[in-house]
């Protein structure tokens, strides 16, 4: 076991941040040559022209989840170590249409409206500052929902632990899943490709 | 901690270890920045170009002037005794930087106005000043005298602004006679930045866009070697060195005035100098930023930084 | 200032008009290409650092951080903002994810500049003014704050990160989010064509 390397004390507190930053450089850099600065090309996911959105988060996902597979089954990376945010489940499902509420109104998300300000969008720039706005409202909202917000809590938990599966199984599952959803997208673009 | 309260703990001794704060860097940056202006206005006197109609040297020794204000400014908000200004003036000491400076940044302000005269706006061109701003921009030799005195000044200012840290020995961090070039090529490729921003001659704005490549990339080697430099020094130094390197200041020097002030301009320029990106004015605006940032993480570690 | 001619191209100004070839804004990557690098920079994060992207995140300290600029007494009587307050010796600024979306910023600009595509513009459908879009964007950056503050988490911090190593909570707000924007899109169909 070597990795996560910070976990393992190879750097302190302020190189991760210039480590951050360089993350941040090839994020972003990707993020852009998806086409994820243009809130027309970001929404189109969800009118069914362009599954952009669908084809890159789904590759991203399933590149990351095989590496970090692999990486851990080499015993080069200890996945205890790897950070998970906590369960919640009714918060979540809230939070996600909400969110989702959000992008398809405002045309992004936090991530993709950064890039899309660092390309020139000045509607980018307003989603930003009303992720701040937002922000804001919720700090003022949260101790009204507190209750809300904390329900439903199962803590940290993988879908292989919650549901007791073998963690190779599940890996297979989505791989799966992500490749018919490729196929079925393909099919899906050229139905809706005439309404564009 | 506690060698520091039993030895140190004395108004005598230490009587303020952070004495600097936004005023110092602000100003050190619109030296530079003015500096680097004269060396490019000189440049272009010198070359003759100032008779092209589109030179920015229109314009350049006016906003020098407007900066050098601005710096003045920062720096008498800065003194403690603010009537007492005056006396830097009854005095030249050849060894404060302090009293240089003084006499310096006095002469800058006429060797930019007369810099200006030479390509006056017409309708300022009347009475006695426009005959004098003919009579300049018709004589080679006076030319030749402005565009030498605006480089050698501009070069003094550039590296006085470095000069002023350096020669303050009891902060490590400052300790190393690099730091007047150091400040000198920052504000040299921040002074080149903003005329590639300006500029609205093609040929103009590549010139100085090219120029701000290697005043960058000569930072940056510069840059390396004070570092090199300090860490092959003593302990205190060493110390110094580990604040940028691991301590609380490393963030903000790698990524604002490595990352976001010369590593990525200078990939970008040079894309855009061999036409394969767009000039874009992000990327001076970084540059600038750049060299406004380094002199933050200079001022405060430096203040930070002391002999073990 | 300098006068330029083409209002629309102040960012990027173009080298001259005899470099049009140059101009044209180059198309985007195969989204399975795009989405190997972006899968490549996840796992990289998860092994050099042990945790993944975000984005929320850094706003949520961003906004802290101006809050308590200006009311400092208020950002410390709002937990939520109190918590990155906590440690008066460090900003709230000296954050990962802060330092992660100021790369984000720089990423996006180097991949758009390459491609020709800095532009000074706002993103709409032909049958919405520009103000009505504006209102729009900055309702939904509103909404998606508080979505995002509800669920600890964003399309990225969330969605992906958590997606990639198959976290429970992630998934089920992965599905939300497809399932709350589907739902919504019809309504909102005049913003966008």
């Amino acid at each position: 076991m070597m990795a996560p390397f910070f976990k393992f004390g190879l750097f302190g507190d302020e190189a991760s941040l210039v480590v951050a930053f360089v993350i941040g450089i090839g994020f972003g850099f990707f993020l852009e040559r998806a086409g994820f600065a243009s809130a027309r090309k970001l929404v189109s996911q969800f009118y069914l022209n362009d599954l952009a959105v669908f084809k890159v988060m789904f590759t991203a996902i399933v590149t990351a989840m095989l590496g970090v597979t692999y990486l851990s089954w080499m015993g080069v990376l200890d996945l205890s170590q790897v950070y998970l945010v906590p369960t919640f489940v009714v918060p979540q499902i809230v939070g996600g249409l909400v969110l989702g509420a959000g992008f398809v109104i405002g045309g992004y998300c936090p991530g993709t409206s950064a890039v899309s300000i660092a390309t020139g969008k000045l509607d980018g720039l307003l989603f930003a500052l009303g992720l701040l706005g937002g922000t804001l409202a919720f700090a003022e909202l949260l101790p009204h929902i507190q209750g809300f917000f904390s329900m439903t809590s199962i803590g940290t938990t993988t879908i292989p632990v919650y549901f007791n599966l073998p963690y190779g199984l599940v890996v297979f599952a989505v791989v799966l899943m992500a490749l018919g959803g490729f196929y079925g997208a393909g099919l899906i673009e050229r139905a809706f490709a005439k309404r564009a | 901690m506690t060698e520091l309260v039993l030895t140190r703990h004395n108004a005598m001794i230490d009587p303020l270890l952070h004495a600097w704060g936004w005023e110092i860097p602000v100003y050190l940056f619109l030296g530079g920045l003015i500096g680097g202006t004269m060396m490019i206005t000189g440049y272009i006197l010198l070359k003759g170009r100032h008779r092209e109609n589109s030179c920015v040297c229109s314009v350049l020794p006016l906003v020098g002037l407007a900066l050098l204000s601005v710096g003045m400014l920062a720096l008498f908000l800065d003194l403690e005794h603010k009537l007492y200004v005056w006396r830097l003036y009854t005095t030249f000491q050849f060894s404060s930087p302090m009293s240089w400076g003084a006499w310096i940044l006095l002469l800058v302000y006429p060797a930019l106005a007369v810099a200006w005269l030479v390509r006056l706006p017409a309708f300022l061109r009347v009475g006695q000043v426009g005959r004098l701003a003919d009579a300049l921009a018709e004589s080679p030799r006076a030319i030749w005298a402005i565009g030498y005195v605006n480089l050698a000044l501009g070069g003094m200012l550039g590296i006085y602004t470095g000069v002023l840290l350096s020669s303050l020995g009891s902060r490590p961090f400052w300790n190393s006679a690099l730091l007047g070039v150091l400040f000198l090529l920052s504000g040299l490729s921040a002074a080149a930045a903003f005329v590639h921003m300006i500029a609205w001659d093609r040929t103009e704005r590549e010139l100085l866009a090219r120029a701000d490549n290697i005043f960058i990339s000569l930072e940056l080697v510069t840059l390396m070697l004070f570092l090199t430099g300090l860490l092959t020094s003593g302990a205190s130094h060493q110390a110094a060195a580990a604040l940028v390197l691991g301590g609380p200041f490393t963030a903000v020097f790698w990524v604002g005035v490595v990352g976001l002030g010369l590593v990525i301009p200078l990939v970008l320029q040079s894309l855009a100098v061999t036409h394969r990106t767009l000039h874009s004015a992000i990327v001076p605006v970084m540059v600038i930023a750049g060299s406004l940032v380094l002199r933050f993480v200079f001022v405060y570690a430096g203040q930070y930084s002391h002999w073990l | 200032m300098t006068v330029r001619t083409d209002t629309a191209d102040v960012l990027a100004a173009p080298v001259a008009d005899d470099h049009a070839a140059v101009r044209e804004a180059a198309p985007y990557t195969n989204p399975y290409l795009a989405g190997i690098g972006l899968g490549l920079v996840l796992l990289a994060a998860f092994v050099i650092m042990g945790r993944g992207l975000g984005a929320s995140g850094a706003f949520k300290a961003f906004t802290a951080w101006a809050t308590n600029l200006v009311a400092p007494g208020y950002a410390h009587s709002r937990t939520f903002l109190a918590d990155y307050l906590s440690d008066p010796t460090t900003s709230p600024l000296n954050d990962w994810l802060v330092f992660e979306v100021v790369g984000v910023f720089a990423g996006g600009l180097i991949s758009a500049l390459l491609a020709r595509r800095v532009r000074l513009g706002v993103e709409k459908g032909p049958r919405v003014t520009t103000g009505v879009r504006l209102l729009l964007a900055f309702g939904g950056g509103a909404l998606s704050a508080v979505g995002a503050a509800i669920a600890r988490g964003c399309t990225s911090g969330q969605a992906l990160t958590g997606g990639a190593l198959l976290n429970l909570g992630s998934w089920i707000f992965m599905l939300s989010v497809f399932a709350g924007a589907y739902g919504l899109a019809y309504f909102v169909r005049g913003e966008w064509r």
